[in-house]
């Protein structure tokens, strides 16, 4: 039975399945997909701009609905397993349908989406509810012909890859072959075909012989997005490893190590807790690879093997609230960070319902919230600040006054235009920039 | 001293956090508990001053020098223990990995790669090695108290379920500590 807890938030009442887990563009960026804790997958289609209704530019509106994941009980293990939908990766569309791979805890599932706006009318043998003629009314044959008809979209499994693993999925990527993919667990990832359910290979494996002996699990995963046996896999020790299939089969051994040293003046209980890895994304050229861990992100040269090039700090404010956040868990909350399409600014979630955007060329950041009170249709985002201290400007927040269970955990940004989606909880927001919408 | 304080109030934490975690819908998260476990052998040898404690501290000026927090950070025991003074080697490295793909099924016959074949035979359930979480509950059953009396002898430790230890139980924590990780 799917959970029903109904979770507080100030003045908000919803249901916990509502929460969004994941949000994805496809290739194109007409399609945005996001996954929620009730294991439920809903589709939204960019309504193409018409000259007949200029207001309704480029909006998103919901496409498909479909329950992607059940909870299931592993009676031998005495396990709940979550319907959460953890990660949905799109596949690159090759025909008419499209295709998305879903995945909770354990499963992942391969559904095509498809459209239908004609249906077949004039059957010989039935009417048209279906039911069978009485054969002395036929007279005459006929051919039946497709008529229009209200679109319908279908979403269908095709593929349930199932049994992969034995630890919890926290990634899948898409290979830029269009013919594979892995999944990642904390201590293994495979390699799976699209076209094959009852096999995959493992290509990573931590797990130590001794389970006491374990120190260090994988956080996220992605292949590079063109070399296809070049793939990388973050860990909660914060290194990155780039490993080449073609090199050997096992990729235990890395090809590239990326890891930057600990900065012993920083150093408390929780260092490694923030140094741990929560999303890795390749750049869309290839070059380069966006970390995010509690505290900052971080962008690598992928010829650089022994720091970032570049830093930036998120809310380092919350660095002498390490323990409080220990005790309240957040210091667990793994943010994902997101490219914009020319791999020019960076962007990742943060408290209060802020994100934050870094422009990498002019070295510029700003701060934004995602609320119902500031996000009326076409009204613009006024930049957020947080004080620490020192001169309060009016509409500043203070650090204390921040509402850390309103945590903007999974954003996206559109492939090649200035659209974001960005999840809070479980309202989703998607904000255009109509100014600049090309790419600079 | 302070340092202490704040360890003691992180090691309760901590040991709430792994007690609360068994009851969790969706099983054990791995990653989890392994940062909490982390957290708790720092905060814990700070509390007991061993050597090493130093590596979860901000440096203070002057002396003595820091341990190898580098090693310690990538897993390895603090070189003031018994086996490094026998001169075994404490620290591989990497960390423990599984054998290599060839030293697995020779005869899946793809070339290193071993794919598991769910037609052919059924896959082992592997588990997630959780039994020790039970002996570690039963400990943490009995209060936290019971785990800071450093004065406390053997013969206090006689509720089944409880260890029986030699030394005072806080300071044998090392077996129990290996526990947590292995979730």
């Amino acid at each position: 039975q799917t959970k029903t807890g109904v979770l507080k938030i100030s003045h908000d009442i919803f249901l916990w399945s509502d929460i969004i887990s994941t949000v994805e563009f496809n290739h194109t960026g007409e399609l945005l997909a996001t996954g929620d804790k009730g294991g439920r997958v809903v589709i939204f289609q960019r309504e193409p701009e018409s000259k007949n209704e200029p207001y309704n530019q480029g909006e998103y509106n919901v496409y498909s609905t479909f329950q992607s994941h059940e909870p299931e009980f592993d009676y031998l293990k005495s396990l709940e397993i979550e319907e959460k939908i953890n990660k949905i990766k799109w596949l690159p569309q090759q025909n008419a349908a499209h295709s998305l791979l879903s995945t909770n805890d354990k499963t992942i599932k391969l559904w095509k989406v498809t459209e239908r706006d004609k249906r077949p009318e004039g059957y010989n043998l039935k009417d048209e509810e279906g039911k069978l003629k009485d054969l002395s009314t036929v007279t005459s044959l006929q051919v039946p012909v497709l008529k229009p008809m209200d679109l319908m979209v279908e979403v269908t499994p095709r593929r349930i890859f199932a049994n992969g693993h034995t630890y919890h999925v926290n990634s899948i990527s898409v290979n830029s072959d269009c013919e594979t993919y892995m999944s990642a667990d904390d201590l293994r990832i495979n390699l799976w075909h699209l076209a094959i359910t009852d096999r995959s290979f493992n290509i990573v494996d931590i797990k130590p012989a001794n389970m006491e002996d374990l120190t260090e699990v994988i956080t996220a995963s992605e292949f590079h997005p063109h070399h296809c046996n070049l793939f990388v896999y973050s860990s909660s020790k914060g290194s990155l490893r780039l490993c080449d299939m073609r090199a050997s089969a096992l990729c235990d051994k890395h090809s590239k190590l990326f890891e930057e040293p600990e900065d012993p003046s920083n150093r408390s209980f929780f260092s490694e807790i923030i140094s741990s890895v929560s999303d890795v994304k390749f750049s869309h050229s290839g070059r380069y690879m966006l970390t995010r861990d509690y505290l900052t992100v971080k962008v690598w040269d992928l010829n650089m093997e022994t720091k970032p090039i570049e830093t930036y700090q998120v809310h380092d404010y919350l660095r002498s609230k390490l323990c409080s956040l220990y005790e309240n868990d957040c210091i667990f909350d793994k943010f994902e960070c997101a490219w914009n399409g020319s791999d020019s600014v960076i962007m990742t979630g943060a408290y209060n319902n802020f994100f934050r955007m870094f422009d990498r060329n002019t070295k510029r950041d700003v701060t934004l919230e995602a609320s119902r009170e500031s996000s009326k249709p076409r009204a613009i985002l006024k930049p957020r600040r947080v004080c620490v201290g020192g001169k309060r400007r009016k509409d500043d927040i203070s650090v204390d006054s921040l509402d850390f269970t309103k945590k903007i955990l999974h954003t996206a940004w559109h492939p090649t235009e200035n659209i974001i989606a960005i999840a809070a909880t479980n309202n989703l927001y998607i904000f255009q920039d109509k100014v600049n919408s090309e790419m600079h | 001293m302070e340092f202490r304080l704040e360890a003691h109030r992180i090691v309760s934490i901590s040991l709430g956090k792994i007690y609360s975690a068994r009851g969790q819908r969706g099983g054990l998260k791995l990653h989890k508990n392994l940062l909490v476990s982390l957290v708790l052998r720092s905060a814990r040898r700070v509390y007991l001053g061993e050597p090493g404690g130093e590596c979860a501290l901000p440096p203070r000026p002057g002396p003595p020098p820091p341990p190898d927090c580098e090693r310690l950070r990538r897993g390895c025991r603090p070189l003031a223990s018994e086996a490094a003074a026998r001169g075994r080697p404490e620290c591989p490295a990497e960390s423990p990995r599984k054998r290599s793909a060839a030293e697995r099924d020779p005869a899946a016959g793809y070339p290193g790669k071993k794919p598991r074949r769910e037609a052919e035979q059924p896959p082992p359930q592997e588990d997630m090695e959780t039994g020790n979480v039970a002996s570690l509950i039963s400990i943490f059953g009995s209060g936290f108290s019971g785990l800071l009396g450093k004065e406390r002898g053997a013969a206090e430790a006689t509720e089944p379920g409880q260890v029986c230890c030699e030394q005072p139980v806080l300071r044998s924590l090392n077996p129990w500590s290996t526990a947590i990780v292995a979730f």
